[in-house]
């Protein structure tokens, strides 16, 4: 079946003074894709978040969201994505349930109160709703997160390493708790990450970015095939990443 | 030598190298020109043709549960300006008892309406400013919401503040020191409209220099006032001040909101020179502002220092 396209990125350019952070990249991600972002530090995955959200501005390209020209349409298009990173917090001094109202508000959540208390369930947190961010641990903050990214039941996710710095428990059941909703609510998402399991666990397709430049992309299993040249039948991601990141073709 | 760019839609396109004219630039891309134009086109992807109130409120309603959580901020709004009142309540008793009740007026008078210029002008910069601190500013500006929407949910939340500040002190100075600011009548209205406009000005202006040079500059918000104190002649008449200290604070607003302030404690009648001077000369700093500010957000877009903020 022939899914539509939500996010269509056209020869994407940006330069930072001399340097070319994103060297004329074009992708898609399709209706219910989980597309892996995967680059080392500095290769440019973050500023094409930042460009597809439009708080960049590129020298040149064209990025495109449910057809809608992103520089043109931001604030109509904004209400139907959504963004996540482990870098950004909520306000420390808010509840959850307050910041989640603030940002229902923001992305004009119609029964914003029974959306938040549905989110609450889902991630284990009703109970907590009346704690102050500051009061969570790592892991709550993240799930805390990643229900204000999820509000607005987005058409579109742009997760910026949601989980990073997480220990290995807790991604995993940020993982899960993320697989479902995404798979219920039909969700297409844009995923960073450094970490390859998260990546192996979640993504249908994976693009490879070094230098601003794709230099490879396939599901994970064909990337693995393809970059580290054998039969297995496993990703692994991991070695993928190394041999790519250290200028392996 | 300057790129030579023009708009398609609203993305800018570099052609190349300029052609040069024959004053060495091309005249339709002198700075001055290409800040306008930039000023321009910012603004008009700032609002993208309307504002949103409910995105506007739901700022409003993150500044209200902030205050109900941070007991410094409710101090800033209601204590500080109490006990500043409190100060220049005795000081002004003790003039009026040696001196005259004009004289306590002013005092009085002009310390009620500085801190309604200083502390606008502060509380849009600093606003922003915990929104950086918090982490919390790409997360607000991700969403749905424009700048001009943005602004104007600051702008709100130092209204509201400013609102409950006025009114404290206008209580306090009522009952313990037998000072009416409402004697100043409708005028004080107006006088309040022209601090107020004035003090935006500054609260852009500080938010233009973070977005321009990061939050480092951010003490600067709170210095910045200060620096218009000596020009504004909040306690003492214009007269007063050296020649060229007069002719600065001719061009500042606030110059002529005391005088004007004084001239009806003086002569219990509205001074419309010195109010019309203020408005007009608001109206250049305002857009002024808004210009530098729309310039300095969409030289931020196009660096990438609005995601560095942080």
């Amino acid at each position: 079946m022939d899914n539509k396209v939500v996010l269509e990125v056209k020869n994407l350019v940006k330069q930072f003074g001399n340097f070319t952070a994103i060297d004329d990249i074009s992708f898609e991600v399709k209706e219910g894709e989980i597309l892996g972002f995967l680059g080392p530090n500095g290769a440019g995955k973050s500023t094409t978040t930042y460009c597809i959200l439009g708080l960049i501005i590129p020298e040149g390209g064209q990025i495109k969201i449910f057809g809608k020209d992103v520089l043109k349409k931001r604030s109509e298009i904004m209400k139907e994505v959504n963004y996540a990173s482990a870098e950004y917090n909520l306000p420390w001094n808010l509840s959850i349930w307050e910041n989640l109202l603030v940002y229902a508000r923001l992305y004009e959540v119609k029964d914003a109160k029974k959306r938040i208390t549905e989110l609450l369930e889902i991630f284990e947190m009703s109970h907590l709703k009346d704690k102050a961010i500051r009061d969570l641990s790592t892991g709550l903050r993240a799930r805390a997160i990643l229900c204000k990214a999820l509000l607005n039941k987005p058409r579109l996710l742009l997760l910026d390493e949601p989980m990073a710095s997480m220990d290995p428990d807790v991604v995993d059941k940020g993982i899960k708790l993320l697989k479902n909703i995404q798979k219920e609510e039909g969700i297409t998402i844009l995923y960073t990450s450094h970490n390859m399991w998260e990546i192996e666990e979640v993504a249908n397709n994976v693009i490879f970015i070094n230098h601003g430049k794709i230099i490879a992309q396939g599901t994970p299993l064909e990337l693995t095939q393809k970059v580290l040249k054998h039969e297995g039948e496993e990703a692994n991601l991991r070695d993928v990443f190394i041999h790519l990141s250290r200028g392996g073709a | 030598m300057y790129l030579f760019i023009y708009q398609e839609g609203e993305h800018d396109v570099i052609l190349g190298r300029s052609p040069v004219s024959k004053y060495g630039v091309n005249s339709a891309t002198t700075p001055e020109s290409r800040f306008w134009t930039r000023s321009k086109n910012s603004l008009a992807r700032m609002t993208e043709g309307s504002m949103n109130f409910n995105r506007i409120s739901a700022i409003i309603l993150r500044h209200y549960f902030l205050t109900l959580h941070q007991m410094e901020r409710f101090f800033d709004v209601l204590i500080a300006p109490i006990l500043v009142l409190i100060m220049w309540g005795f000081l002004s008793k003790y003039v009026q008892d040696i001196q005259s009740q004009t004289l306590a007026a002013f005092l009085l008078g002009g310390m009620i309406l500085w801190v309604v210029f200083e502390k606008v002008s502060t509380d849009i910069g600093v606003h922003f400013m915990f929104d950086i601190w918090d982490r919390n500013i790409i997360n607000v500006l991700a969403s749905p919401i424009t700048f001009a929407e943005y602004l104007a949910a600051l702008i709100s939340v130092s209204f509201i503040r400013i609102l409950l500040s006025l009114a404290s002190m206008g209580i306090m100075a009522a009952v313990f020191y037998n000072f009416q600011i409402t004697v100043l009548g409708f005028g004080l209205a107006l006088l309040w409209v022209n601090l107020f406009i004035f003090a935006l000005s500054f609260g852009i202006l500080n938010i233009s220099l973070v977005l321009r040079y990061g939050h480092s500059i951010g003490p600067l918000t709170w210095i910045l006032p200060f620096f218009v104190q000596p020009f504004a002649a909040v306690f003492y008449p214009l007269s007063i001040l050296p020649p060229i200290f007069q002719k600065i604070a001719f061009v500042l607003p606030i110059a002529h909101v005391f005088e004007g302030m004084r001239f009806t404690f003086q002569t219990n009648q509205f001074d419309f020179t010195n109010f019309w001077w203020a408005l007009g000369l608001n109206a250049v700093y305002l857009s002024a502002s808004f210009a530098f500010f729309a310039y300095t957000l969409r030289s931020a877009l196009r660096s990438g220092r609005l995601v560095k903020l942080i």
